[in-house]
């Protein structure tokens, strides 16, 4: 980093970087932190969209703490972020691994992977619930056609939660395989030549090598799968509705009802500020190993 | 042999990712009547196109494909802009506060749209943005990721090319545009489909911004097939097929950047 | 600078030939109309109302149909940022939410002498808590149940007779029958994934949701919790599918494809399936009785807001609409039942399953209405479907479920 140009501090110089920020910047401010401060500012008020508000210090935030739904939904959260994001890290490497060399149909390969990140979630959402009805899907009437009972795809709560995280991942795992292979084909091919010469087997490379060369993009990876996992809703509130029963309702999903179906803005507001800090922590935990690993180069 | 091996492996998976879509698409085919009778079958047995037909006369199908394409092209056009621009800012040049502009951006990256749309409603009332197409075109071209991308790649770019081309007196916009932009085409590419597949695919915001039938998206149409108790499934089948095509052409047309335009970028994260 | 001027007189000239439709298009008045759509309707409207808007050159509606999942949400935003829509369908659950906003109707002399056309019943659910009509029925709907004629046929059941004083008991008996014969049919009963259909049951075995007086819930009962068990019951014997309740299956298709031999749900099922059914016979059929016999009334209604910039001109269409002859051709062409006292309506099939539901609507306690126009209900809705679901799954037993949305909504009451 400190290697970087430095602007000799002309007045142009000084003045450039600014106004190439400006119009970022300015959308920025305007659309999302003006609205983010107001949000925060909003956790603290008993506020109704319809009747308006009074202020209520921090009784919102002690409200979510002594809410078992608050609690349950947060932990659905947690389940889902840490089944998806690792399953998501593991099977798109794996996906890029044969596909980041050119030839051998690999490019038709990455955009078969890659489609269904181009779908809206929303139609994955509808498709995969039809597909896997209990009583109307075709998986379930395939399984019975080759005498296999019916599976209970959505009805049952930890069967609905991997069927979920089974189609996120679905959707998902092109988009990131893409990430992959654009960081393996910046791996030079001398490294891996030199280690053939000294005679190292094909899995010894890939630990050695590819891996360690790979582990800033991991951690890109992983970040951006986190925070996505973390704010998901629309897939699930298509395919299960937060259902059976609340077994698969995530955070957002509850943020969403309470600030609209309950009119609890202020309570909404406050789960999301605790949302918030969570993703803010886990965030910096990897940037934090991302930095680390910078200063090892 | 174990080319082969690894081909048909490859080929397996493959059919995981298109078996749903072929579903659909085949469905899609059928006349309503077919859609739930049992036993299920595959094929359709009376293959029609009358499902497409309907959702083109149903409400104005050339309206919405219009607004899509309009919102989609011109808010990918702005986002490319100013999220190379400001990469570009917080990559080659040194100020104050810039690391914390940059870590600011990604932070908000975090939070759920869901969460501050009552703001965001509120704001875009009091500018005149609601119902207008500019109000979903801007409120989210100041896109975290992209800046992201935008930074990480033009790192890469080595600064001799710049204080070259200062040394040759250019000012600092046109070496922006002369030096930077050529050297970024990769993930200028790759922003684009990112956008483009965001935009065209997006509900939430159109959701938020429109209440008028005329400034209408596809995806706001598309959710209208769906009822309280019941899903206008050929006509819903039929619009998803129609509403992939452009996406499927982009990525294909873009595709030859789109990988190298990551590479760079992902390695020097 | 000769450039300059030209170019000024060019847009002073471009300005003089716009003036004119600028001008024009200010003296039309567009109303902007949110809808959402069961089936059809929002086109049958404007169908219906093509008369008034030739009658009226200078109105014009602007129809923004919006899924009905997110009306409720869409509705929300556009009032609390003071620009609501000029008119708005809305379902009985959503009048009690919006009543603060609405623009009151009693009071006014057309809907006064209008109001006095149509059922009570179905004006209560218009009404805010003083009594006050904020907005005007445009068609009353019934929940009920509608079977596979052709099933009950194939185990040599005259569903027709039976259905006329059954208990469920006698539903019981008859649906294992069934159920042998049609090897096809896979369950006896599917109920919408609401808490709307499953107050059927509630209402059928004597309970209800808020207390007698108003100020409480009165959900905790012996009645209440009679009714959950008696719909676990059915979930636990597979006679109701797992696939609504606990999964997110459609209950209509179910019903279509023929794997369910009774659908419990509404009136506006009978448009629904005479479009889509075709390869058997169907009836609407009288609801089997438990302690009592009951239907859950519920309508659709349009309103105008205290904030609508064309309030008037709103008023005006909401008036006509209401008349008789118009109120009429719309419930004919949506197939739903009419809130008018005076509606001759000749559908254009199907006329006697319109009257089981009216049927059973006419057996109908009142207090039924007053639950269902409580703004605590409304809040409540998510919550009791998902500790219902909570009991069918059996992770928690009824009695908890009964409890829970008990003591969540007196913490309404006590706000």
């Amino acid at each position: 980093m400190k290697a970087k140009a430095r602007s000799h501090g002309t007045f142009q110089q000084t003045l450039a970087p600014l106004l190439f920020l400006a119009p970022n910047l300015l959308i920025f401010t305007l659309f999302i932190v003006v609205p983010a401060l107001q949000g925060i500012r909003m956790s603290l008020f008993k506020w109704s969209l319809l009747d308006g508000k009074t202020f209520v210090g921090f009784r919102n935030f002690a409200l979510a703490f002594r809410d078992p739904m608050f609690w349950q939904t947060l932990g659905n959260t947690f389940v889902y972020v840490l089944a998806v994001v690792p399953l998501v890290l593991v099977l798109s490497l794996a996906l890029a691994l044969p596909l980041s060399k050119e030839g051998g149909g690999a490019g038709f390969f990455r955009s078969v992977y890659y489609m269904p990140a181009m779908l809206s979630l929303i139609i994955v959402g509808i498709a995969w619930r039809w597909i896997l009805g209990f009583d109307l899907g075709i998986v379930n009437y395939a399984l019975k056609s080759v005498g296999l009972g019916p599976v209970p795809w959505l009805i049952k709560g930890s069967m609905a939660m991997t069927s979920l995280v089974v189609v996120t991942v679905w959707t998902r795992v092109g988009y990131f395989m893409m990430m992959f292979i654009g960081g393996l084909q910046a791996i030079p091919s001398t490294f891996y030549e030199a280690a053939r010469i000294d005679g190292a087997g094909r899995f010894d490379i890939f630990r050695r090598i590819t891996l360690p060369l790979l582990r800033p993009i991991v951690l890109v990876v992983a970040v951006l799968a986190t925070i996505e996992a973390f704010k998901a809703y629309e897939l699930i509130y298509v395919m299960t509705q937060g259902g059976p029963g609340s077994s698969t309702k995530l955070l957002v999903q509850y943020i969403y009802q309470s600030a609209f179906e309950e009119d609890r803005l202020g309570y909404a507001s406050a789960m999301s500020v605790i949302l918030l800090v969570i993703i803010g922590i886990f965030t910096v935990i990897q940037f934090a190993a991302q930095r680390g690993n910078y200063e090892n180069e | 042999m174990s080319r082969i091996v690894r081909t048909l492996l490859l080929f397996l998976i493959s059919l995981i990712f298109l078996f749903p879509m072929l579903w659909v698409l085949l469905s899609a085919l059928k006349p309503q009547s077919e859609l739930f009778t049992f036993p299920l079958t595959f094929l359709p047995a009376h293959p029609t196109l009358d499902n497409f037909a309907t959702a083109f006369k149903s409400g104005d199908f050339f309206l919405y494909f219009g607004n899509s394409v309009f919102v989609t092209v011109v808010a990918t056009l702005l986002t490319v802009v100013i999220n190379v621009m400001a990469g570009y800012a917080l990559s080659k040049y040194y100020f104050k506060g810039r690391d914390f502009i940059f870590y600011a951006m990604i932070g908000t990256l975090m939070i759920p749209l869901q969460a501050i749309m009552v703001p965001i409603f509120l704001l875009l009332k009091s500018m005149g943005l609601l119902n207008s197409l500019w109000g979903i075109i801007i409120p989210p071209a100041a896109s975290p990721t992209g800046v992201f991308l935008a930074r990480q790649y033009i790192q890469t770019i080595p600064n001799s090319f710049i204080e070259a081309a200062r040394m040759d007196g250019g000012g600092e916009f046109l070496i922006f545009r002369r030096v930077i932009v050529p050297l970024a085409t990769p993930i200028i590419a790759t922003i684009a489909i990112f956008s483009f597949m965001w935009r065209w695919n997006d509900f939430l915001w159109p959701f938020i911004v429109i209440t008028e039938r005329k400034n209408m998206t596809l995806q706001l149409a598309l959710a209208n097939f769906v009822g309280q108790f019941q899903v206008n499934w050929a006509s819903l089948l039929a619009m998803t097929v129609v509403t992939m095509i452009p996406m499927v052409i982009v990525f294909l047309a873009l595709q030859r950047y789109f990988v190298t335009g990551l590479t760079a970028g992902g390695v020097k994260a | 600078m000769a450039r300059k001027g030209r170019l000024a007189l060019a847009a002073l000239v471009i300005l003089a030939l716009a003036l004119p439709f600028a001008a024009a298009a200010q003296a039309k008045t567009t109303l902007t109309v949110l809808w959402f759509n069961d089936a059809n309707e929002s086109d049958v409207f404007q169908k219906t109302m093509a008369d008034y808007l030739t009658a009226h050159p200078n109105v014009a509606i602007d129809m923004q149909v919006i899924p009905f999942k997110d009306y409720e949400n869409k509705l929300k935003l556009m009032i609390a940022s003071g620009s609501p829509p000029d008119i708005a369908r809305l379902a009985s659950a959503h009048v009690p939410l919006f009543t603060s906003s609405l623009e009151p109707l009693s009071g006014k002399p057309v809907f006064d002498q209008l109001a006095k056309g149509y059922f009570a019943s179905s004006l209560a659910l218009g009404r805010d808590s003083n009594g006050r009509l904020m907005a005007m029925p445009t068609e009353a709907t019934a929940n009920g149940m509608i079977v596979n004629k052709t099933y009950f046929q194939n185990a040599g059941i005259d569903v027709d007779k039976l259905s006329q004083t059954w208990t469920w008991d006698q539903w019981t008996d008859a649906m294992k029958k069934v159920l042998k014969a049609n090897p096809k049919a896979k369950y006896g009963i599917a109920v919408d994934y609401t808490t709307h259909r499953f107050s059927t049951f509630l209402y059928e075995a004597g309970g209800r949701f808020i207390a007698a007086d108003g100020k409480s819930m009165g959900f905790d009962t012996p009645e209440t919790l009679d009714a959950l068990n008696f719909f676990k019951k059915l979930h636990d014997e597979g006679l109701a599918p797992p696939s609504v309740w606990m999964g997110s299956e459609n209950p209509q298709e179910l019903f279509q494809a023929g794997l369910v031999a009774s659908h419990v749900g509404g009136s506006w099922l009978i448009n629904a399936y005479s479009q889509s059914v075709k390869d058997f016979e169907w009836a609407a059929v009288r609801m089997p009785k438990r302690k009592i016999n009951s239907s859950v009334p519920g309508g659709k209604f349009i309103g105008t807001f205290k904030d609508s910039p064309h309030k008037e001109a709103a008023l005006d269409l909401i008036a006509a609409f209401s008349d008789k002859a118009h109120n009429e051709a719309y419930c004919r062409d949506t197939y739903n039942l009419s809130a008018r006292k005076d509606a001759k309506i000749a559908y254009a099939s199907r006329s006697k399953d319109f009257a089981v539901f009216t049927a059973d609507l006419d057996a109908t306690p009142a207090y039924t209405a007053d639950d269902w126009k409580s703004p605590i209900l409304a809040k409540l809705n998510s919550y009791i479907r998902e500790q219902i679901v909570d009991g069918l799954l059996g992770q928690q037993t009824m009695a908890t479920t009964a409890a829970n949305v008990q003591a969540k909504g007196n913490s309404y009451f006590a706000q």
